[in-house]
């Protein structure tokens, strides 16, 4: 059964109507959720920077092993050294905060070149950097990150800059896309019969106008992803060491205590893993439909 | 004596075939001429009808004179410069006064800016102009195509085929364009609307003195607005003259077919069409492409009537355009009415 | 007398635009009649719903909230019956004000009832080509096959020799050169005109009473339209088939069609035999009717070379449609005493003489 209905004999104006009835719920509880997630991570990441923690994340207490949450003053309980884990939490995100964003900022800066040369250029041009991004491409990302851990040292700033550039393939190829697109719809040779120039095409009307949101769901998905792979290589024991705190790893050394019946060491922050990351995504997700605009409208 | 503002020289566009791995090895044709040795010109103030079928290479004509896309012979002699070889930037101050209105209605809408931002835009091209005289001018250009100034906070999504139209045309008179290709200005539009673009394009041209290349495979439009007009085929120009003469007494075998459909299209009465006449009309593709001789040979139903003859045919015979008398020109070995 | 063969009552057929939360109401209240051995060509230019009207015959509207209301009685000789039979059990209508507000529509219900309705119908009694021909057919499947599959499906010829002879004649009596080659050809490497060819074929090889044409012609090249009319015009006195023939381009329903509807924002607005309705010299003419056949070029308008005489403003889009008459605020024929009728009241569908309707307060109460 649908329903369809006018409210007034006039017709109403999209962009003045209240938010609820322009976008599906979905999306709105998906961005909502995201940017909570986002803000709290950003508030986490600072918090860390000028150490205002609750406790100390090193503390042990030995009197007070593996409390449940709110107990003692814990707020999230402690682990099986009696640390804080609220404390150790925050402090982790210092692990992937700021090399994920040398992550998405290689991927985006680099996609956002090589999507443009090949796409507004083409040509020969296209065709290298085609054979390029698809070598990039096919590279499994997790072996060729062992690699560079093996050949240099497992430093998270080596890491990220790998997964920067493997991610380059993906918004390269967006954006050559996108302009493919806007070619076939005589726009661009439009904008050049009129005698704009090359750059006001490329920045103006093809980034700002038409790439926009595209950007902005890559660096949300692309931060997504490096937390992802952050965690998974603390929790392998590639990142990360003992005694600093990071999500990973403290997934791991609470695996120990997990078969014994102490669930929460290791739950804690892998609940943390799976609530930021959804968070990353769903806020992409949702930024996505809403911008492009794909809901059915 | 009006100046010349185009002339168009020998101009030739040919495209790269796409040829399979094996057909590599045969040289000889590795390429599509779209355009072949076109030849005219253009005076102030004058408008000149392109007409032809879809394929013909009318609207790469159109493209190539711009420059949109390189020439790969021949000249274009822009109000007495030679453009043919200018770099891109030495192209650039030319741009404004030579415009292209696209046959897409969308070409120049970016969806996402809103019609103001389009034409501050394009009046901001060659010239730094404060926001108070760009607004201004934004509305003196509205006012010329008569669009009410509430469109200026319209997207192009909100507009109707019409208005886009307009929109495109205020986009090309903001910078000031002296000549202007119109590709299919009124293919996409209802008959109502078409209507007022043929009579904006006509009193843009009394008001401002412009100069248009008019493209278009709808024969009446191109009678009513033109001064002369030029017949394609294949690439190639079979028969240019005035509009008068083409319309009125065509000498080429294929102007004839085209006029006639016209009529016939209009009316029950068969005409005095004969049945080869009839079932040359079909369309470009029911016949063969020869590349040399008289590309319409095949499909002629002159060349029929008179038993194939073999100038027709001849590969180092192809039709060249000649002086009929009064700028009359015709491509063809045997031009009607002698 | 005969029932006619397609005779539409009072079809509504509406959309929703989210975006400006409004309904659009594409066909607002049509009726038309197809008889038999008749060609009926409906006028009309974007947005006046004629191309709506005709998909919502052959039940091919996919949107919602879809046809909401009226009757399509289909008289053949093989079936009768009514396309929207039990729509009003689907659906629910409020209304304020002569005006839908409301439409509460159980939509899958109504899809597979209707599938239910056509499941005879379409393809077989009715046949509809489209307007572009290369999108229509498969591009994955020859011609020839194409045609034979309708054949088989539709015709009692159902063994492969017989089908695929049908299929030779039919695309041999649409005028295609070295039918059996052509049987092989795959549509990319045919012609527009070649192609729409093959779309007639397809749809007469299946034998029906109706053949729905959508704009068959636009889109060719000049040439080739002038070609696909003197198609039609053999094929309709061959094979006695009737037409509801669309298009916006009034020459080639004057050569087609023997009764004309012309269509504007969303509604019939003139309905007629066609030399009455399309001759411009007549007294009783529909204002935009009138001035439709005026902005098209005439030979003297060319001679003279002067300006059209173009329509003022923009065509009507259907989500913002006026109290008064639809074409009120376009329309140059309005006198002083019935503006205010005009500007107001909807005027209905009145008959002005014999078989000639009219929907205009200039010629009706």
């Amino acid at each position: 059964m649908k329903k369809y209905s006018q409210t007034t004999a006039e017709i109403g104006d999209f962009s003045k109507l209240p938010l609820l009835q322009k976008y599906a719920l979905a999306d709105l509880l998906y961005v909502a959720y995201g940017l909570l997630i986002v803000a709290l991570v950003l508030v986490s990441y600072i918090l860390g920077m000028f150490d205002l923690l609750p406790h100390d994340p090193q503390q042990i207490n030995m009197g007070l092993l593996m409390a449940p949450p709110a107990s003692g003053g814990y707020l999230l309980g402690t682990d099986f050294m009696g640390r804080d884990i609220l404390s150790r939490l925050i402090v982790g995100i210092q692990a992937y905060f700021l090399p994920g964003l040398l992550a998405i900022s290689i991927s985006l800066t680099g996609g956002v070149v090589l999507g443009i040369l090949s796409g507004y250029w083409g040509g020969k041009l296209e065709t290298v950097i085609t054979y390029f991004t698809n070598l990039v491409d096919s590279f499994p990302r997790l072996v060729l990150i062992l690699l560079v851990i093996a050949a240099f040292k497992p430093d998270i700033y080596y890491i990220m800059v790998v997964m920067g550039i493997t991610g380059v393939p993906t918004v390269a190829t967006a954006i050559a896309n996108k302009i493919r697109f806007l070619a076939q719809k005589s726009f661009i040779e439009a904008a050049l019969a009129l005698g704009l120039h090359a750059r006001v095409i490329i920045f103006k009307h093809i980034l700002w106008y038409n790439c926009r949101a595209l950007l902005i769901i890559q660096a949300t998905l692309g931060m997504g992803e490096a937390i992802l792979l952050e965690t998974s290589l603390s929790y392998l024991g590639f990142g990360v060491q003992e005694p600093v705190p990071s999500w990973g790893n403290m997934v791991q050394s609470g695996a120990n205590y997990f078969l014994q019946g102490n669930f929460w060491p290791s739950t804690a922050p892998a609940l943390a893993i799976l609530f930021t990351i959804l968070g990353f995504n769903l806020l992409g997700d949702g930024l996505n439909n809403i911008l492009e605009d794909r809901r059915g409208r | 004596m009006t100046k010349t503002i185009l002339e168009v020289k020998q101009l030739s566009k040919h495209f790269a075939r796409h040829r399979s791995f094996f057909s590599g090895l045969n040289r000889r044709t590795n390429t599509i001429p779209a355009v072949d040795n076109v030849s005219f010109y253009l005076r102030e103030n004058e408008t000149m009808g392109l007409v032809g079928e879809s394929g013909c290479g009318k609207t790469t004509v159109g493209r190539t004179i711009l420059r949109l896309t390189p020439p790969t012979s021949g000249s274009v002699i822009f109000d007495g410069r030679d453009i043919t070889h200018l770099s891109d930037r030495e192209l650039r101050p030319l741009r404004k006064d030579m415009q292209l209105i696209f046959q897409d209605l969308d070409a120049g809408l970016n969806p996402k800016m809103r019609v103001h931002d389009i034409l501050s835009e394009a009046v901001s091209v060659y010239e730094r102009l404060s926001d108070a005289e760009v607004g201004i001018k934004s509305r003196m250009l509205l006012d010329q195509v008569n669009l009410k100034y509430s469109k200026l906070s319209s997207y192009p999504s909100e507009l109707s085929g019409g208005e886009k139209r307009r929109v495109g045309i205020a986009r090309v008179l903001a910078v000031g364009a002296k000549l202007i290709v119109a590709d299919e200005p009124t293919s996409a539009l209802d008959v109502s609307i078409q209507a007022q673009v043929v009579n904006l394009l006509r009193d843009l041209q009394k008001q401002l003195g412009l100069s248009y290349l008019f493209i278009s495979h709808d024969l009446q439009v191109v009678e009513l607005m033109s001064d002369k007009v030029a017949v394609m085929y294949l690439g190639r120009i079979v028969e240019m003259g005035l509009t008068g003469r083409i319309s009125g007494a065509p000498r080429h075998p294929y102007t004839y077919i085209l006029w006639s459909s016209l009529v016939e299209k209009h009316s029950h009465e068969a005409t005095h069409i004969s049945k080869l006449d009839r079932r040359a009309a079909w369309g470009v593709f029911d016949f063969e492409r020869p590349e040399s001789g008289c590309r319409f040979a095949p499909r002629c139903p002159v060349y029929e009537k008179r038993g194939h003859p073999v100038e027709c045919t001849d590969p180092a015979n192809e039709p060249q355009l000649r002086d009929m008398g009064e700028g009359h020109q015709v491509a063809c070995h045997f031009p009607l009415g002698g | 007398m005969t029932q006619p063969l397609l005779k539409i009552e009072n079809l509504r057929t509406y959309f929703y635009a989210r975006s400006k939360q409004s309904f659009v109401r594409a066909v607002d209240g049509v009726s038309l009649q197809v008889g038999h051995r008749e060609t009926v060509g409906v006028v009309g230019e974007s947005g006046s719903g004629k191309s709506i009207a005709a998909m919502s015959v052959m039940g091919l509207i996919s949107a919602g909230p879809g046809v909401i209301g009226g009757s399509i009685h289909f008289t053949g000789s093989r079936v009768q019956k009514n396309l929207l039979e039990g729509l009003d059990k689907f659906v629910k209508i409020k209304e304020e004000n002569a005006r839908v507000m409301e439409v509460i529509k159980d939509e899958s219900g109504w899809q597979k009832a209707s599938k239910r309705l056509m499941r005879d119908l379409r393809g077989r009694e009715i046949a509809m080509i489209f307007q572009n021909p290369h999108a229509s057919l498969n591009p994955y499947v020859t011609v020839g096959e194409q045609i034979t599959e309708s054949v088989r499906l539709h015709t009692t010829h159902k063994s492969d020799k017989e089908s695929r002879e049908r299929a030779i004649y039919w695309l041999d009596q649409v005028k295609i050169d070295s039918p059996r080659l052509r049987f092989n050809s795959y549509p990319s490497s045919m012609s527009g005109g070649m192609c729409q060819r093959a779309m007639i074929a397809m749809a007469l090889s299946s034998e029906p009473s109706l053949l729905i044409a959508d704009e068959p012609t636009t889109g060719l090249d000049a040439t080739i339209q002038s070609k696909i009319v003197d198609l039609m015009e053999e094929l309709k006195s061959e094979t006695g088939i009737s037409t509801l023939l669309i298009s916006h381009d009034i020459s080639v329903i004057s050569r087609l069609a023997d009764r004309v509807a012309v269509m504007y924002g969303g509604a019939v607005v003139e309905y007629g035999p066609a030399q009455l309705v399309l001759d411009m010299g007549a007294t009783i003419k529909h204002p935009y009717t009138a001035a439709l056949l005026a902005s098209v070029p005439s030979a003297q308008k060319i001679r003279d070379k002067a300006n059209l005489q173009a329509i003022e403003g923009d065509v009507l889009d259907t989500i913002n449609v006026p109290s008064g008459c639809r074409f009120y605020a376009r329309c140059n024929q309005v006198t002083a005493e019935i503006r205010e009728k005009c500007a107001s009241h909807h005027p209905e569908l009145q008959e002005v003489a014999p078989g000639h309707q009219m929907r205009c307060w200039r010629f009706g109460s």
